[in-house]
């Protein structure tokens, strides 16, 4: 194989990952600070994607556009669904195993409900616009325009927020947070504040990868699961919590199955993904770039 | 009550609903037997379920797997077999499945417990199928030997009794009360002496045979198998639904909501399939905040509790609009201050 092929083929892979660990970025935030494993996460991801679809083709508004509102809406529902549902369990539970097995069965609730109802509203068919569609050479390779600005933008946004846990006061809280809850309530951290406030921004990280995700694939109403599948095992790969693992467990994932469908065969794909996850899950429980040793 | 009468009663109750069930083909309608026989199928699946994942709290995700290894087994071994061996066989390689995942991931506990084991019916899935393609060239089976109607509605019933009647009697075993004490901790639970790692396996097992014996006995059903309907997560997760909405924790919870579920279903699924499963997220979160022992647990004294809440919420919020809280907050504060001087 030549070092072109290789290129082509790694890059596809990174191109995947990026949207990988944005998903997966949101999830784990979720998961790390409030113990949510919120499985309905690919759901809110299509709900993104279908705004901005509903947008670009009725008003013409580019998709660029609609990324940053696409994060507003998502995390303004994020609160909302926290306001109605979390807080509550949160409130009522005895400890946070039960209070993780609940949260774990409420976002399956969550799941039937975003997914059944956008398919209830726009029907099940694939939908999808052009945008950027022609390739951009670079050398002897080539790629689609719209798949490279989607890998650049969900980088940047994975960026963002790993800069915004690792400078800001906001991030220091909630890495707090996810170290010890007690400790930093006693601290005077407002996890009443927090908590609504970071499941709404892990949903808006959705609704960005949704609205990139759009610009370069056709959707349907049942494309999120495999999403939140994709961003467990991401999750696994990165150890439950930790913001770099995710960013670079993801890109690892997409490089992974790019290179794994080259040499055996494309429906191995969702095969492979599982028995990584599987291996590691099972191997490694805290993840792969942890150093210290969590029990599970 | 005492233990006997209770165990009186429960079996009297199972005997009415079993003589019931069986007398229902012979004089209702088709739509109705077929509904029953969904109704059974969710029976025997969601009490199996709860025997083994309600007392102990792992959340099994893994229903559809051995669901869906006992209907390829009819697929595969219906011809060669007669009925009752088919099915006993698929119960067989449920189980087996079901101690070595076990003693894969048993020792994991909570969320990823349910993750993991949501994985591994994906990958027996994605296993079967590329299988099928790539070996056998083919995508789906076609069941050609299928037996009579009535034949898979009694084996079904029987299952569904089988399922009740064993979870009453685990109830009153030593191996129920070490399932109920490792779902209360485990940790104590092995220093009072329980053997957790075989009493978890040995339940896990249990629940997947009875899953794997369904599987079996629905696969006829459809005639033509292919892995995405007998391995459907979905079937996994209304088990699961069905438990939870009922009440993990009893005996005649899981019946009850499997019956309310089966009629919602076979009413609603066919002109608004996306209202039914919309009404069953909504029913599934307003149960896990509102109801958390199930609907089982519903007495007269939870409409009491509901009801002193929601008074007490208007109260709070109606306190709040008037500007009373806002006085009191500065009186308050107005009182602090005058403390401080004196």
């Amino acid at each position: 194989m030549s070092v072109t092929a290789w290129l082509e083929l790694i890059v596809s892979g990174l191109i995947t990952g990026g949207i990988y660990a944005l998903v997966a970025l949101g999830l784990n935030l979720q998961y790390g600070l409030m113990r949510i494993l919120n499985i309905a996460h690919g759901e809110f991801l299509m709900v993104g994607a279908y705004l901005t679809w509903l947008v670009q083709t009725q008003f013409g508004v580019s998709p660029l556009l609609m990324v940053p509102v696409a994060f507003i809406v998502l995390m303004a529902l994020g609160v909302v669904v926290h306001f109605l549902c979390f807080r509550r369990l949160t409130a009522t539970s005895p400890n946070l195993d039960i209070f993780e097995a609940r949260g774990l069965m409420v976002a399956f609730g969550l799941m039937f409900l975003v997914q059944n109802f956008v398919s209830w509203v726009w029907g099940g068919d694939l939908r999808g616009y052009d945008y950027l569609t022609e390739p951009v050479k670079m050398g002897e390779v080539q790629f689609a325009a719209n798949k490279l600005l989607l890998f650049l933008l969900a980088l940047l946004f994975a960026g963002a927020l790993i800069v915004l846990m690792r400078l800001t006061l906001l991030g220091k809280g909630v890495r707090a947070l996810m170290q010890s809850p007690i400790g930093a309530q006693l601290m005077g951290i407002d996890t009443k504040k927090l908590h609504p406030l970071m499941f709404g921004i892990g949903l808006g990280l959705s609704g960005i990868a949704g609205a990139l995700l759009s610009m370069a694939y056709t959707i349907t109403p049942y494309m999120g699961q495999p999403y939140t599948v994709t961003a467990l095992i991401v999750i696994t790969l990165g150890g439950f919590g930790s913001m770099g693992g995710a960013l670079f467990g993801g890109l690892l994932l997409g490089v992974i199955e790019a290179l794994g469908m080259h040499y055996t065969n494309p429906s191995l794909k969702a095969l492979l993904s599982y028995a990584v996850f599987i291996t590691v899950l099972l191997l490694r429980p805290e993840g792969l770039f942890t150093r210290k040793s969590r029990k599970a | 009550m005492t233990s006997r009468q209770l165990l009186i009663r429960d079996i009297l109750v199972l005997l009415a609903f079993a003589g019931w069930a069986l007398a229902l083909p012979h004089y209702a309608s088709e739509f109705v037997t077929a509904m029953a026989l969904t109704c059974l199928m969710y029976i025997a699946l969601s009490s199996s379920w709860g025997l083994f994942c309600g007392s102990t709290r792992y959340l099994s995700l893994a229903t559809s797997a051995f669901f869906g290894v006992g209907a390829y087994t009819t697929a595969i071994l219906l011809g060669t077999f007669g009925w009752v061996e088919t099915i006993a066989l698929g119960a067989g390689i449920a189980l087996l499945l079901a101690v070595v995942m076990g003693a894969a991931v048993l020792h994991l506990r909570g969320t990823y417990f349910a993750v993991l084991t949501f994985g591994m019916t994906e990958l027996i899935l994605h296993a079967v199928t590329y299988f099928e393609k790539s070996v056998t060239g083919t995508v789906g089976r076609v069941l050609t030997v299928v037996p009579d109607n009535s034949v898979i509605y009694l084996t079904v019933l029987a299952l569904a009794v089988l399922a009740v009647a064993v979870s009453i009697w685990v109830r009153r075993t030593r191996f129920g009360l070490a399932l109920m004490g490792i779902g209360a901790d485990e940790q104590r639970a092995q220093t009072l002496g329980v053997n957790s790692r075989l009493v978890k396996i040995a339940g896990f097992a249990l629940t997947a045979a009875f899953a794997g014996a369904v599987g079996a006995a629905m696969a006829v059903r459809w005639t033509y198998i292919d892995p995405h309907t007998v391995f459907n997560p979905f079937i996994g997760f209304q088990t699961v639904l069905i438990t939870l909405i009922g009440g993990v924790l009893t005996l005649w919870g899981p019946l009850l909501a499997a019956i309310i579920f089966s009629v919602l279903a076979e009413s609603l699924r066919l002109q608004f399939p996306q209202i039914y499963l919309m009404s069953l997220g909504l029913m599934l979160i307003l149960c896990v905040l509102y109801l958390p022992g199930g609907l089982a647990s519903l007495r007269w004294t939870t409409f009491k509790q509901w009801w002193y809440e929601t008074r007490d919420w208007a109260k709070d919020v109606k306190r709040e609009l008037s500007g009373e809280k806002e006085h009191d907050k500065q009186r308050q504060r107005r009182r602090e201050k005058e403390s401080y001087f004196v």
